[in-house]
């Protein structure tokens, strides 16, 4: 959409929650004028009107100039509008598992819940059943190419069961990828010709490590207005304004995305993206690996069945039982979600490190900023110094719905200010020796010069406020890895809610493995960054 | 505080919760092999017979000679043509998928042990899919639940307990046969179990914690894999997995069907009144419940909204003045609190 009025609202609806913005052009250049969010069953008429109220009762100027004075008169803005929806589910099946797992991957980052189903000494039943499943959108059947000596004599079964579960159910898209997708060949042959699910012929897993194929599967998934996928549009234009390397993560109930952008002068920044049900804050696949997962990220002593069953609670009213330690285990839900993220997209760590990671998406609103820059200090571990950013307002996902690249451009450089609350930045040291001291470090800022001692396994944490810079110095008896190996290395920090966090903890973390142990050295770090914990 | 408004935009804030759902499509599994004994379109009654079902299902390779324009489909039906002499291999049952390589042969899903399910609600048939579901709308209102689990059963529905309470395995005996029960806040494992055993067809409760509804399952399947199967009985679990009781509310409407035949459907979870066209539930539009939180399982007025306060933990929350049994109004977290319409 184009904005031509004084004033928009931006809407993010979620699977859980809704948030909303209302951003108004102040001064010849647009401004957030407020945020707010409810759960997902509140209309967001109700929302925008808090909204509008509180600029009414705040400045009545700016609302009277815009004409939202009149109770109601919000009702009638712009909306920019996105949403996120449960992920539909994908059967990706290969006639072994060495097929299947490249599959699979790429796949489960394109926004869908994979059901893998491998041929091999598998029951026909079974797989029929599974396939036949009305819950079950697409099928993805693949294999090598050219196929191998131990799919070949389960490839011709392959293709015949899964072209009798499209003649069960006509409307079922198929994607054929790999050794499959021969134009005319024998297995395309076995697909009817007409009927109202296509039969799509799709690149392997290995071409383009899996980007044509992730794109090509996410591109099946429909949703317009897909808010995860504006998401990483923005992500795009953020990187070109603010000339840095952004990556985003989005943890939301029903998935989560990690987006990464560069930039280079003259070029628009193309973003990586995988979107991962599978990292939602609580799966739908939710198992007791899952439960283990949160539980080893929990800082307060409950049981696990009762975490189980709050878990649940979680799951089925998100936005209720946000205070206290209802916090404190949505933080582990979280840390254990972001932690699955990563580990499905490998190939992030691959690109060159980010200069600002932003942490996106609902499950982040009730922790402190401080809390959130620790969050994501604990679990997105990679040696370098990068700033943390918070999207407050939920405010990225719907400006990626603009459709002009240059009109987008101009409303995010306008609200740069805005977008984000600053986290602070993080310096993360890789490859010390245990146990002495390994250097030291001079911050030298607006407030005077201080000095701090490396002490291998700490986690510092130096009061850098919002708006202000400081320059590190960092001299060490070792060389160690700070995106490149270095002994004495001097850089810019930008401060934040959470101020610098000096991070020499293990890369990747080590903790005890005894849950006792581990809670409360996770607490003794958490209590620095979220001291109200108790209160 | 804010005092109570004159206008009530603000309670659109608050999340409201549909007692009765009018538009439910109950779905049934109908996996292959399994045989649909309804038509789409079809109008059923409850007790009328909706599928065939497979306890023992397995795969068998058929031969089906017939011309090309006449080839089956898979999900099809096959029986040996009637009048000709039998082999040991012609069966019957659902075609699965052709046999690779093999133009006339067929993999079929075939069984020795069928079961005939009855519908446990009145109502018209949507959708058949063979291997997939039967869909059907039900007659009447639904109440929906959280989760449930078991399969979809029929009965009389009768309060054994108060909202608050348990229904402890002693308290069940074999003059409860039949009926649907509405136990209260809780109730464990081994009371279902129990209740199973005296004939109960289902149990409705405010929660069901993750331990009782796992080892439910396991029992339940143990049952469902047993040469005589029991009768169909299900568990709905009306609010979670946290204790708290059922809600004034629906304690009421449920009160007001006491005695009547009712359908508890496991997908959706609901309990269903068929046929039955209650007067609509007048509840003040400000009663609140506080569905999570300190005061999880509260109710009460909503006086106005409170605005961003800060909670346990300095967590900053949108929220509203609630007056609890005429209590001083507390601030509770408008996500904690949910109303009904």
């Amino acid at each position: 959409m184009s904005i031509d009025q004084p004033a928009f609202a931006a809407v993010d609806r979620g699977t859980a929650t809704v948030a909303v913005s209302l951003v108004g052009r102040v001064d010849g250049r647009w401004r957030l004028l407020g945020s707010t969010a409810g759960p997902a069953g509140v209309p967001e008429e109700a929302l925008l009107e808090r909204l509008r109220r509180r600029l009414a009762a705040a400045d009545p100027g700016i609302a009277a100039s815009l004409a939202l004075d009149a109770v109601g008169s919000a009702a009638g803005t712009p909306r920019l509008a996105c949403a996120t929806s449960a992920a539909p589910e994908l059967a990706v099946i290969a006639a072994t598992a060495r097929v299947l797992a490249p599959l699979a991957a790429v796949a489960a980052t394109a926004g869908w819940c994979v059901r893998p189903l491998i041929m091999e000494g598998a029951e026909i039943l079974a797989v029929a059943t599974a396939l036949a499943d009305p819950r079950v959108g697409a099928v993805l059947a693949g294999a090598s190419d050219p196929p191998g000596a131990d799919e070949r004599p389960l490839i011709a079964e392959l293709g015949h069961l899964v072209s009798a579960a499209t003649e069960r159910r006509p409307d079922l898209v198929a994607v054929l990828a790999g050794g499959l997708a021969e134009p005319g060949g024998r297995t395309e042959a076995l697909f009817r010709p007409g009927r109202p699910g296509p039969t799509v012929l799709a690149p392997s897993a290995a071409v383009g490590s899996g980007e044509p194929l992730r794109a090509l599967l996410d591109g099946l998934r429909g949703g317009d207005h897909d808010g995860r996928r504006a998401l990483a549009v923005t992500t795009g234009t953020l990187a070109d304004v603010l000339q840095r390397r952004v990556e985003v993560v989005e943890i939301g109930q029903a998935g989560a995305i990690r987006a990464a952008a560069g930039w280079a002068a003259g070029e628009a920044a193309v973003p990586r993206v995988a979107i991962v049900p599978e990292a939602a804050l609580l799966p739908r696949s939710f198992s007791d690996e899952h439960l283990d997962a949160v539980m080893s990220w929990l800082t307060v002593p409950l049981d696990r069945l009762r975490v189980r069953d709050r878990l649940r609670e979680l799951a089925l009213a998100s936005w209720g039982d946000a205070a206290g330690d209802g916090a404190l285990l949505r933080m582990a839900a979280v840390r254990a979600a972001l932690a699955r993220l990563v580990i499905a997209t490998p190939a992030f760590d691959t690109l060159p490190p980010p200069d600002l990671v932003v942490a996106a998406g609902g499950a982040w609103a009730v922790a402190p900023g401080p809390a959130v820059a620790l969050a994501l200090a604990d679990v997105m571990r990679r040696a370098g110094v990068r700033a943390q950013g918070l999207d407050h307002a939920r405010l990225l996902a719907p400006l990626g719905t603009i459709a002009d690249p240059g009109e987008r451009r101009e409303v995010v450089a306008d609200l740069r200010d805005d977008l984000l609350v600053p986290l602070g930045s993080v310096l993360m040291p890789a490859g010390f020796r245990p146990g002495r001291s390994a250097g030291r470090l001079v911050i030298r800022g607006a407030g005077g010069t201080a000095e701090l001692d490396l002490v291998p396994g700490a986690l510092e944490l130096v009061d850098l406020p919002s708006g202000e810079r400081a320059v590190v110095e960092l001299e060490l008896r070792d060389a160690v890895r700070l995106g490149l190996r270095t002994h004495h290395v001097a850089m810019e920090v930008a401060g934040g809610l959470g101020g610098l966090l000096v991070d020499l903890r293990d890369v990747p973390l080590s903790l005890p493995p005894r849950l006792e142990r581990r809670r409360e050295l996770l607490a003794s770090w958490q209590a620095a960054f979220w001291p109200e914990v108790g209160t | 505080m804010t005092e109570p408004r004159g206008q009530s935009g603000w309670l659109d804030e608050v999340p409201v919760r549909h007692i009765l759902d009018d538009v439910l499509e109950a779905r049934f599994p109908l996996p292959p092999g399994d045989r649909p004994l309804v038509e789409p379109g079809g109008a059923v009654l409850a007790g009328d017979p909706l599928l065939e079902h497979l306890r023992d299902r397995r795969i068998e390779e058929v031969t089906i000679k017939v011309p090309e324009a006449d080839r089956p489909l898979p999900g099809s039906r096959w029986a040996p043509l009637p009048g000709r002499r039998r082999t040991d291999h012609d069966v019957e049952g659902e075609l699965l998928a052709p046999v690779p390589g093999r133009a006339d042969r067929w993999r079929l899903v075939a069984g020795d042990h069928r079961v005939t399910l009855s519908s446990p609600v009145a109502g018209v048939v949507i959708e058949v899919r063979p291997g997939a579901e039967i869909r059907l709308r039900p007659d009447g209102r639904a109440l929906r639940g959280e989760f449930a689990a078991g399969s979809a059963a029929r009965g009389r529905l009768e309060l054994a307990t108060d909202p608050f309470g348990d229904l402890r395995p002693g308290g069940i005996d074999v003059g409860r046969a039949g009926s649907i029960l509405v136990v209260g806040s809780r109730i464990d494992a081994e009371a279902l179990t129990r209740a199973r055993a005296m004939g109960v067809r289902g149990i409705v409760v405010a929660s069901l914690p993750g331990k009782e509804l796992r080892d439910f399952q396991a029992s339940e399947r143990r049952q469902r894999a047993a040469l005589h199967p029991t009768p169909p009985f299900g568990v709905l679990a009306l609010e979670g997995a946290v204790r708290r009781p059922i809600p004034g509310p629906v304690i009421a409407l449920l009160e007001r069907f006491a005695g009547q035949e009712v359908a508890l459907l496991i997908d959706p979870p609901a309990l269903v009144f068929e046929g039955l066209d209650p007067a609509p539930v007048e509840i003040d539009p400000t009663w609140v419940r506080i569905r999570s939180g300190p005061n999880a399982g509260a109710e009460g007025r909503v006086l106005g909204p409170a605005g961003l306060r800060r909670f346990a933990a300095g967590v900053h929350l949108e929220a509203a003045w609630v007056e609890i049994d005429g209590e001083d109004p507390v601030a509770v977290p408008l996500g904690d609190l949910e109303r009904y319409a």
